[in-house]
């Protein structure tokens, strides 16, 4: 213990010893591991966003539909949400919503269109994009309203716009279609384009209670929860989907396969990026490495004349080549850190904005810090800083204590 | 030769030398750095192994101390059979048994003249506090009481030179080697370090065997031996 200390110390006087060229490596691993911190910040927050997005498009983490109804989907395979549902024990949630959301089909005096017509509790869907749209007109007041929100691009193809009414028809539980003349109450203009063209909204006790022929007091088609943590996915599912046999219970994963696709790459691109990055860093570290020693023959020699043992001789190495990495790596973090908060509100995509809608991003890439990111990148780094000692290590043990020698 | 010398000669020796050869295989030419070398040395000496550059002198110290292999003969130091040992036993046989000076680095640069003491008390694995005190009392004893704090870069040569003797005798060893260590030193510092090396002899009784190819070294020592090609020629007043 002693003697691991007085290595330590050692250690730590021959890094200040050589600070100049030290100063270069550190420079070197701070920049690295700075950039990589700020790069895969930025990566998570494009990852964040994207699954953000995904989640917000009425489907939520985990979602309560019937049997059959993702195929077919119909008032016939709707559920009462009566007793509630129960959700998923001690598990936090950031929100549930209950919808009916049924195919229908939507006329003005001049146009036609195929649209999915949603009843919904305005309070509850802080947890879906419906938050974000910004509305000309009115929006719904409440469940009861039994009016009709439409986007902005539908109004303009059914050449229709705020107090006119349209017509809408759907399936009722009988397989009978009924139809239905609403006001428009509200224009929405939606962050992104698809929900504006496919989605009118309106209350949800209004459209049970003008949906007569159903069999159950209080139908919903879906129920839509949102966790604070997402990676209680997975056990809430499960909780739920013992709770009710009667219903399938999905993820975010099974209803956006592609996004899910993309998460889990962007984690291996990360994860490759900063091996790349690092790597090349090492062979850095071990050419100065064995600079070091080599530079240092003659005192190395010296040590191992008076009696310094392998495993002291090899500590003695192993310690400085960590304590490089890790005075690098610590500057590295630091900055990095620095400059996720430098960027502050993220940065500004809009000039894209229509190629970046199309890869279900928004327009403002916000930088997030995950601190298991940091811990592994400072962990495996000061790991890549052990197995660069290697190499030094190895040429120290083939100093021969002759070499202290006067030649 | 001191009274100390003479009672200890009747004791074993300290180092004993017989028919010592080292090989060294230069561009696959066999190049003779010892043909046989026979040396005796008893507790108390104080040896000066004189002769011309490339006589052996250095081989012949190193092979005493453990650092270089031999090729034939018998070495032991203490009692103790070189030949027998692994490189790790000779490391801690050096560690213990036999103090070191040499002619340049000698010291850890980035340590203090008295952590540079303590250094080899602590890869003897001493106790912090009886490693404090006895590196004081050995920097003491050479004078450098004053300059424990200074680092080997702050110190002159002959004051580096006795730090490095204060650290060879802290261990307490059987036998002090040193090799040219005044070579790097004016004519007045060689005189003030030999007579260091000789109250050392003298007062503690340290065996001590310097190599050397000044001849003031000889006025200081208490025996002296001369080697030529390899070979010890002449011991004391008397060819070998
Ligand atoms: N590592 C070595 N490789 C080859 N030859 C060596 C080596 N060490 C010493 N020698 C040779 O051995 C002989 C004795 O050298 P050395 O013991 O250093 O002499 P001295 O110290 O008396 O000057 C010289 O001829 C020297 O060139
Ligand atoms: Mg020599």
């Amino acid at each position: 213990m002693d003697t691991l200390v007085l290595l330590f110390n050692l250690s730590l006087r021959n890094i200040v010893r050589y600070r100049r060229r030290n100063f270069f490596l550190f420079a070197a691993i701070a920049v690295a591991v700075g950039g990589t911190t700020l790069s895969n910040a930025l990566i998570r927050g494009w990852q964040v966003d994207m699954l953000e997005t995904a989640v917000s498009a009425l489907t939520g983490h985990i979602k309560l539909q019937a049997p059959g109804f993702a195929d077919d989907p119909g008032l016939d395979k709707a559920f009462a949400a009566d007793p509630d549902i129960q959700l998923g024990g001690s598990v936090a949630l950031a929100g549930v919503a209950l919808r009916i959301n049924l195919p229908a089909v939507i006329s003005s005096e001049r146009e036609t269109r195929g649209v999915a017509l949603v009843g919904i509790n305005p309070a509850q869907e802080g947890i879906s994009f419906y938050r974000d749209f910004v509305f000309e007109g009115q929006a719904l007041t409440g469940s009861a309203d039994g009016r009709l929100v439409i986007g902005k691009a539908l109004a303009e193809t059914l050449q229709t716009r705020v107090g006119r009414r349209v017509v809408v028809i759907v399936e009722d539980a009988d397989g009978k279609s009924r139809e239905r003349g609403y006001r428009i109450a509200g224009v929405f203009d939606a962050p992104i384009q698809w929900p504006e063209e496919l989605l009118v909204f309106t209350g949800l006790q209004a459209m049970q209670q003008s949906l007569a022929n159903s069999r159950l007091p209080t139908p919903v088609t879906e129920v839509s929860l949102v966790l604070q943590e997402e990676e209680n996915r997975q056990l809430v599912q499960r909780e739920l989907a013992s709770k009710h046999p009667e219903l399938v219970v999905t993820d975010w994963r099974q209803m956006s396969p592609q996004i899910a696709e993309i998460v889990d790459i962007v984690d291996a691109t990360m994860a490759i990026w900063f091996v790349m990055i690092m790597g090349a860093l090492t062979f850095g570290l071990v050419n100065t490495l064995i600079a070091a020693v080599m530079q240092r023959t003659q005192e190395l020699g010296m040590l191992r004349a008076l009696g310094m043992s392998d495993r002291l001789l090899l500590t003695q190495v192993v310690l400085e080549s960590v304590g490089i990495m890790v005075v690098g790596v610590v500057f590295g973090l630091v900055l990095g850190v620095a400059m996720v908060f430098g960027l502050g509100d993220g940065i500004d995509l809009s000039s894209f904005s229509e190629s970046v809608e199309a890869f279900g991003m928004s327009t403002l890439l916000r930088p997030v810090l995950n601190l298991e990111d940091l811990f592994l990148f400072g962990g495996l780094s000061v790991l890549l800083g052990l197995l660069a000692s290697y190499f030094p290590a190895r040429r120290a043990l083939k100093i021969s204590p002759l070499m202290a020698m006067n030649r | 030769m001191t009274e100390f010398a003479e009672n200890a000669k009747a004791t074993a020796p300290v180092v004993e030398c017989r028919g010592v050869q080292r090989i060294y295989q230069q561009d696959s030419v066999p190049v003779y750095a010892l043909r046989g070398a026979d040396l005796t040395i008893h507790a108390g000496e104080f040896v000066s192994l004189a002769g011309p550059s490339g006589s052996g002198k250095s081989t012949l110290l190193n092979v005493i101390g453990g650092l270089d292999a031999f090729d034939a003969g018998s070495v032991s130091v203490g009692g103790v059979d070189l030949a027998a040992l692994t490189p790790a036993q000779l490391a801690q046989t050096r560690l213990h048994n036999v103090g070191f000076v040499f002619q340049a680095y000698n010291l850890i640069p980035v340590l203090s003249a008295r952590e540079n003491v303590e250094f080899i008390l602590q890869l003897q694995g001493v106790a912090s506090q009886e490693r404090r005190s006895r590196a004081e009392q050995a920097l003491h004893s050479l004078g450098l009481a004053e300059l424990g704090d200074r680092r080997p870069g702050e110190l002159s040569g002959g004051q580096q030179q006795r730090v490095a003797i204060a650290r060879a005798i802290v261990t307490e060893p059987v036998l002090l080697l040193a090799d040219e260590p005044t070579a790097n030193l004016d004519s007045k510092t060689t005189s003030e370090l030999l007579a260091v090396l000789r109250d050392l002899n003298q007062q503690q009784g340290m065996t001590i065997v310097t190599a050397t190819h000044d001849p003031i070294v000889m006025e200081y020592t208490s025996r002296q031996v001369t080697m030529l090609d390899g070979e010890i020629r002449q011991d004391g007043g008397v060819a070998a």
